[in-house]
């Protein structure tokens, strides 16, 4: 059952590469096979939230000996929002006519890898299904094959293959400790084992994951390569294969190292500090909106690894939150951004308000989430610098998201200098921006996905 | 061994990452070669166990080799060869588009692109300009591209 979404989505990404995915018929197949895949995750959830976690072990070995698949909540949680993503950003792309034949079949193989990935339980195949998305990401990124996506595709590669190399290296490390690849099984033993080389190998995860999610000190190809990608990529890039990072650090920091991660709080506390500034402060001073979206995506990690590093029920919860409501905001407003006339500019104000953290957005949640979690933080210093934090950063966002907005779609004033978009192209950016509203006014599903997602994850390891 | 191993890894590593700073993009790429294999050799040096060969019916007397641990790195070792073709095919269509694979070269590129898009919102900008000034007013039609060009101007 597990494999269900997998297979879907892998059967189809094989069969569709080979046909040239310009024809409409390849690309509503495409569509059609990621659709499928997320409605499989989607029962998956329900099954895994309403029974536990559910495992699998490949091959039919005996458990210890196969390579397990493993479905528990956060698990779940991101692969349906990946997926999500994904099927958008395919269907925009699409409705203006993939430009290249392998577009569609790019896609779904990003689906295969991002899918595989939240869902096994093998720290190895979480090497190998990265490396799927990974390669997939490589060449969406060249898409539109100008010089430009070229010169990204270029900065891209070689950095993130850097990354990968260092995740390799850690995996390998995590063997030589542990002796396992079996996720439950390394974090049981990690517990007992000795305190070093634990260490030093949640730092080599800790920058590999850095180097995926954009992190402060680790961003600097970040902007050059947001920029460069057409929009659909951009929102594929920051709204799903990001993921990858977030999910990384809660499931190999909260779920295999939480002694680990508890010691390096100070440093994520920093570490999230400067993102969050560096990344609104850049911002701010930008003038082009896919530049001033990439400097925002650095800022709102930051929220991500702040809530990791206070840590316990409420800090992980709000972690999740905020890289899910984070992963859809991004989406929305890359995909707004490259669109023009006034429904998008109201699409594009929601992302807005959202990233600002304004009810009734989405991004509220995540803040709100963010509040508490500072609150929860222990003395008095921590707790009003963080909440201080928070504030300050959501009050920046709210600056820059609205320079975009006045520039992008009131400055042109009435009647925008170019052809107004394709009309479906704005009905599906209308409709995430209702998406995104909906999810702020009723909440009540994504908080207790993510409250249960973080019991997964306490409960000791996957 | 062990510090003949790591020594290997570490001249591997170090090497690659030197060629990697490198201004040109297949030094580069061969850099990015030399460091997955570094990973490799580290993958085969962290788990290497002498013994038997794993092969289905065990021996019953003495150790037997690990073989995750050769499993993995022959994974690794696909993985990073489909890498750099990818990497050398990318490296030949930056070749195609820019005429050079040289950093510098790509960087001006950049730089080129940028001002020539500064220079049409410019040129398109004073153009209407005297031709407001030569009609005496500009047509409501003019003023809106002209505030839709100083618009353009200032994303790209």
């Amino acid at each position: 059952m597990i494999v269900l979404p997998l297979g879907i989505v892998w059967f189809a990404a094989v069969g569709l590469a080979v046909l040239d995915g310009r024809r409409r018929a390849v690309g509503v197949a495409a569509t059609i096979a990621l659709a499928a895949g997320l409605a499989a995750t989607g029962w998956l959830g329900v099954v895994v939230l309403r029974d536990g976690p559910l495992e699998t072990v490949a091959g039919g070995w005996p458990a210890g000996v196969g390579i397990a698949l493993r479905a528990d909540a956060l698990g779940v949680l991101f692969a349906g929002l990946s997926l999500g993503v994904l099927l958008v950003a395919l269907v925009y792309e699409l409705l203006g006519g993939a430009r290249t034949r392998s577009f569609p079949a790019l896609v779904l193989f990003e689906a295969v890898g991002l899918t595989g990935l939240f869902l096994t339980a093998d720290a190895f195949s979480f090497y190998v299904f990265f490396e799927i998305a990974m390669i997939a990401a490589y060449v969406l990124t060249g898409y539109g094959e100008r010089s430009r996506q070229l010169r990204a595709a270029m900065i891209f590669a070689v950095v993130n293959l850097l990354g990968s190399v260092l995740f390799l290296i850690a995996i390998a490390a995590l063997y030589h400790v542990t002796g396992s690849l079996d996720m439950a099984t390394i974090a049981s033993r990690a517990r007992i084992a000795e305190a070093n080389p634990v260490m030093i190998t949640g730092a080599v995860l800790f920058v590999a994951f850095g180097v995926k999610l954009g992190l402060f000190p680790f961003h600097f190809w970040l902007p050059a390569v947001y920029t460069g990608t057409r929009p659909a990529v951009s929102a594929i890039l920051s709204g799903a294969l990001a993921n990858i990072g977030s999910y990384g650090l809660l499931r190999f920091g909260a779920g295999l190292f939480p002694r680990e991660l508890e010691l390096a709080a100070p440093v994520l506390l920093l570490l999230g500090t400067a993102s969050i500034l560096y990344g609104a402060l850049q911002a701010v001073s930008r003038r082009a909106p896919d530049e001033v979206l990439a400097y925002s995506a650095i800022g709102q990690v930051g929220y991500v690894l702040i809530a990791l590093a206070v840590g316990g029920p409420v800090g992980y919860a709000a972690a999740i939150l905020y890289a899910v409501v984070n992963a859809v905001n991004k989406t929305l407003l890359f995909l707004a951004a490259g669109l023009r006339g006034w429904t998008v500019g109201a699409a594009f104000a929601v992302g807005a308000f959202s990233v600002a953290g304004v009810p009734p957005a989405a991004g509220f949640l995540g803040k709100a989430a963010l509040f508490r979690t500072g609150l929860a933080a222990d003395g008095t210093t921590t707790e009003i610098g963080l909440v201080l934090l928070v504030f300050l950063g959501g009050a920046l966002s709210f600056v820059y998201m609205f320079q975009v907005y006045q520039r992008r779609f009131w400055a042109a004033g009435d009647g925008p200098p170019t052809q107004p978009s394709i009309a479906t192209r704005r009905a599906l950016v209308l409709a995430l921006a209702g998406l995104v509203v909906a999810l702020g006014l009723w909440p009540e599903p994504l908080l207790a996905v993510s409250a249960r997602a973080a019991d997964a994850l306490r409960q000791g390891a996957p | 061994m062990t510090l003949i191993l790591s020594l290997a890894v570490a001249v591997l590593f170090g090497s690659g990452a030197y060629l990697m700073l490198k201004a040109d993009l297949i030094r580069v790429v061969v850099g990015m070669v030399l460091i997955s294999n570094a990973a490799n050799l580290f993958i085969m040096s962290a788990g290497l166990t002498t013994g038997a060969a794993p092969i289905h019916p065990l021996s019953a007397e003495g150790t037997v080799a690990d073989p995750l641990v050769q499993a993995m790195t022959l994974t690794a070792i696909v993985i990073s060869f489909g890498v750099s073709a990818l990497l050398l095919s990318l490296v030949y269509r930056v070749y195609t588009s820019h005429l050079s694979l040289d950093l510098d070269d790509l960087a001006a590129a950049e730089e080129r692109e940028e001002a020539a898009i500064e220079q049409d919102a410019a040129d398109e900008r004073a153009a209407i300009a005297e031709r407001a000034a030569a009609d005496g007013q500009a047509t409501a039609d003019e003023r809106r591209v002209l505030a839709g060009a100083a618009n353009r101007g200032g994303d790209r």
